[in-house]
């Protein structure tokens, strides 16, 4: 069988400076129809560039300096304009990113489904990407609609005029584990209904593994491996790979994960947190509200010096807002926070400086959290000059310098401007700029989500580090089991804004006990295609919490909320449900 | 140690530098600011350039042609024409620069303060400027000048009332876009103040905006204050002054046109340059309307 998509010896490149930047370097790969092939690599990998190829579509600035793009037998950068739209859709379709910004916001969804093209009723077309009641469905806005159906809406434009090949750039980053297994398993599903050739672009080893038949592996434009996806995750051949592949946190690391050069991974046994340390932070029953809506329903926990607490749930679950709280940017409407030298219920403003200093948050997207306009030396030093943990000017110029040290960063770089620095290279700067308060309290909202797959590996190294050496209390919050494993100790999981099930790390990964914890454990997508889900998922529950009977005890701290198997006559939970409050704005 | 003492001046330079290299890219860019140049220098310089004493006039030399002693003629007064003109830029650009100023400054304080702090300080401030707003500009401008007099001050003080609302609006749309960065954020819950959270974090990103504005309000401003000298309201006689030659000698201008052309001529020219520049610059520092959220 001929293969529908083939590139041969492709050469991108762009002009900077006068001279040609190679983005892509003599490419060569295949996809034939009903299989799915992976383009993996990094940030700058080419791989972006190269599902754009597949549609003739290059960026601003960029040419074919060599080699071709054939679909379904014809050349894309040699097609005329109008043939090339209508091979644009017709034939090949592309499944963008953000499928949040891909969707016209003025516009009600079954109408941008319509102008999609194709003789498929709406309906239908929605029935097919698994949303409920599509009807009703079609009548709304794109924002009116959560992450996950976003996606399947755009999945349902993607696929209206029926193409040969379907082009999904990076269709889950950004997505909750659940959910992204949800939409996962609907690509391949509709891959096989449909008899597509569907090229996938991942960063994501998990997502590649569940979903590929053959995987692409890009590192600087240039294709380092080829191989059928089982045989590249049982025996990679390269050393890239195996070190990416390596980097991939696991459901079963006992601790973090150290990856050698040579690609072997060695487990670093968690610190071990002395019994008798000091409680840095602690929560007691707390509640936030946003308006008239609790996004927060009683939290309580408490962190030790040292130790790593984990707080783990989907998006909307409240634990950005927890993180917020903690910080003093959202005051809690209920409940006690305190730090062992005062109360945090009051925001950052009202707090005595020297407490201000002891409770340090770092962000999310290290691309927005320093100031494109300033030194990074200067995002460090701020703090230093602020909170007067340095004197002079020469000497808070050193002591930023020691911290970019200490961050395993060149102190040289103090110099440069943000966008000068890699992602990974800027979240290190967050985090120096979080210790140069001399914190004790250190809370990490989502810090690697936005990172490749080896720089997470790198940050949460350093992050295990700091604690050790500096015995911080980190409060590290996350969507992924698997990345919390190998450095928290404990983990607490938040669901809707209510705790669900808490204890010590190794407790709660051996014996989940909560429906939720398992659902989610089962969802993180370990890099092996023969995985099988660790536990098994109890599909229908229902809370059965009382006043004074909430938890069920499984010793040593670790306890789950109470619950029952519901009724066979409920519902089951759709597969994605809206976002019902105004919590996901922050997290 | 030499090279932490000069670290912060390292980049402010180098952002300097590609700043002046991508104005210098834009020719519109170029062109407006080498008319505004020319402007600035003629008017600083006018004493030495003009031959005449703009104020004295001489009746037997009244409402002549341009020839070899007046290059541009005479007015009913017998003044040299392009004396007067040289002068008049004076008053129009002195007074416009600080009124700009004045108005730049005040709105790019309130616009980023009302997008920081929001809440209710931004609904007040947002009103309050809508009624301000609703007032047409010279209707405006004639209530302050007649309930305070005439003088520099007052011009200063009616422009300000009259552009600040709408920098405000612009700038606060900019800003806007800055405030919910993580940066932000964090100086937040650093505890800073509000004034070094703008002046620090705010302000250095939307200064291409804020310099945008400026070029924009400017050739604004211009063309208002001399609208009041035309209308007597601006510079008093016998003053120098484009907008009040052109109103002193529209009655003779069938019989000494360039009396009247040459002041109009000179304001055109700055205006234009005001605006290519104006336009240059929003679009080498990609500053523009959508971005605004104006």
């Amino acid at each position: 069988m001929t293969p529908l998509v083939s590139v041969n010896s492709l050469s991108v490149a762009y002009r900077s400076g006068g001279r040609d930047v190679p983005v892509v370097r003599e490419v060569s790969l295949e996809a034939a129809a009903g299989r799915t092939l992976a383009l993996v690599g990094e940030s700058g990998s080419g791989k972006s560039t190269l599902a754009a190829a597949l549609l003739g579509h290059l960026r601003h600035g960029s040419r074919v300096t060599g080699g071709s793009v054939e679909v379904d037998g014809r050349d894309v950068f040699a097609l005329p304009a109008p043939e090339l739209r209508r091979l644009r859709g017709r034939t090949v379709a592309m499944v963008a990113q953000n499928a949040g910004q891909a969707l016209t916001p003025s516009m009600r969804v079954g109408r941008q489904i319509a102008e999609a093209g194709g003789d498929i009723p709406v309906i239908d077309l929605l029935d097919q990407v698994r949303l409920p009641r599509p009807a009703e469905l079609a009548r709304r806005y794109p924002h009116e609609l959560s992450g996950g159906q976003q996606q399947r809406v755009a999945l349902a434009m993607a696929i209206a005029a029926r193409p040969k090949v379907l082009v999904l750039d990076e269709p889950t980053t950004g997505l909750d584990v659940v959910t992204q297994r949800g939409v996962l398993d609907l690509i391949a599903a509709l891959r096989d209904e449909l008899g597509l050739a569907a090229v996938l672009v991942s960063h994501d080893l998990g997502v590649v593994a569940h979903l590929a038949d053959e995987v692409c592996v890009l590192k600087s434009g240039r294709v380092v491996e080829s191989a059928p996806t089982r045989q590249l995750f049982a025996r990679p051949a390269e050393p890239y790979t195996k070190r990416l592949l390596a980097s991939v946190p696991r459901l079963d690391d006992a601790g973090l994960a150290l990856v050698r050069e040579s690609g072997e991974r060695d487990i670093r046994p968690r610190a071990v947190v002395p019994g008798d340390a000091p409680v840095a932070v602690s929560a007691r029953d707390v509640t936030v509200d946003y308006g008239r809506s609790r996004v927060v329903h009683g939290v309580s926990f408490e962190v030790r010096r040292g130790e790593v607490l984990a707080l783990v749930g989907e998006s909307g679950s409240g634990k950005s807002t927890l993180a917020w709280a903690l910080a003093g940017l959202r005051t809690p409407s209920g409940g006690t926070m305190t730090h062992e030298s005062g109360d945090l219920a009051r925001p950052a403003q009202r707090r005595p400086m020297s407490l201000r200093r002891r409770v340090q948050l770092v962000f999310q997207n290290a691309d927005t959290s320093l100031n494109p306009r300033r030194s990074v030396g200067d995002a460090v030093r701020r703090p230093l000059r602020f909170f007067r943990t340095a004197g002079g000017r020469a000497e808070s110029a050193e002591r930023a310098r020691r911290l970019i040290a200490d961050v395993r960063l060149d102190p040289a770089l103090a110099d440069r401007l943000p966008a000068q620095l890699s992602g990974g290279q800027r979240q290190r700067i967050g985090i120096a700029r979080a210790l140069a308060g001399e914190p004790d309290v250190l809370v990490a909202d989502e810090i690697t989500t936005a990172l490749d797959v080896s720089v997470q590996a790198e940050v949460l190294r350093l992050v295990d580090d700091l604690r050790r050496e500096r015995d911080l209390a980190c409060l590290f919050i996350s969507h992924d089991l698997a990345v919390v494993r190998g450095i928290a100790d404990r983990v607490v999981v938040l669901r809707g804004g209510v705790v669900v099930e808490e204890g010590p790390t190794e407790a709660v990964f051996a014996a989940p006990r909560h429906p939720y914890t398992r659902r989610l454990m089962a969802a993180a997508l370990e890099p092996d295609p023969d995985a099988r889900p660790p536990v098994e998922v109890t599909p229908d529950w229902a809370d059965a919490a009382q006043e004074g009977d909430v938890w069920t005890d499984h010793g040593d701290g670790h306890r789950a909320r109470r619950w029952r198997p519901a009724d066979t006559s409920a519902t089951p939970d759709a597969p994605d449900t809206p976002p019902t409050s105004i919590a996901e704005g922050v997290s | 140690m030499t090279t932490v003492d000069t670290a912060p001046a390292v980049a402010p330079a180098a952002r300097t530098a590609r700043a002046w290299r991508t104005l210098c890219s834009s020719r519109t860019a170029v062109i407006g600011l080498a008319i505004v140049a020319v402007h600035v220098v003629i008017a600083l310089l006018a004493p030495l350039l003009a031959s005449y004493d703009p104020i004295a006039g001489d009746a037997s030399q009244a409402l002549l042609g341009p020839g070899g002693a007046h290059w541009a003629g005479t007015d009913q007064y017998g003044r040299d024409v392009l004396a007067r003109v040289l002068y008049g830029g004076r008053y129009a650009l002195g007074v416009s620069v600080a009124a700009t100023v004045v108005s730049v400054a005040l709105g790019t304080v309130a616009g980023c303060a009302a997008a920081l702090r929001g809440g209710w300080f931004d609904d007040l401030l947002g009103r309050v400027l809508d009624a301000v707003l609703a007032v047409p500009a010279v209707l405006a401008l004639l209530v302050v000048v007649t309930a305070l007099g005439t003088g520099p001050a007052v011009i200063v003080l009616a422009v300000a009332v009259v552009f600040v609302p709408q920098v405000v609006r612009v700038v606060r749309g900019a800003a806007l876009a800055v405030v919910p960065a993580d940066y932000v954020t964090a100086a937040r819950a650093r505890g800073e103040g509000t004034w070094s959270i703008l002046r620090r974090e705010v302000l250095p990103n939307i200064v291409d905006v804020v310099c945008v504005e400026f070029a924009m309000r400017a050739s604004w401003v211009v063309l208002l204050i001399s609208s009041l000298s035309f209308l007597g309201f601006g510079a008093d006689p016998p003053t120098p002054d484009w907008g009040l030659m052109v109103a002193e000698n529209r009655t003779a201008i069938t019989v000494v046109p360039m009396a009247s052309v040459a002041p109009i001529i000179a304001l055109a020219t700055l205006v234009i340059g005001l605006n290519l520049a104006a336009d240059g610059l929003s679009k080498a520092w990609g500053v523009d309307r959508i971005r605004e959220g104006s």
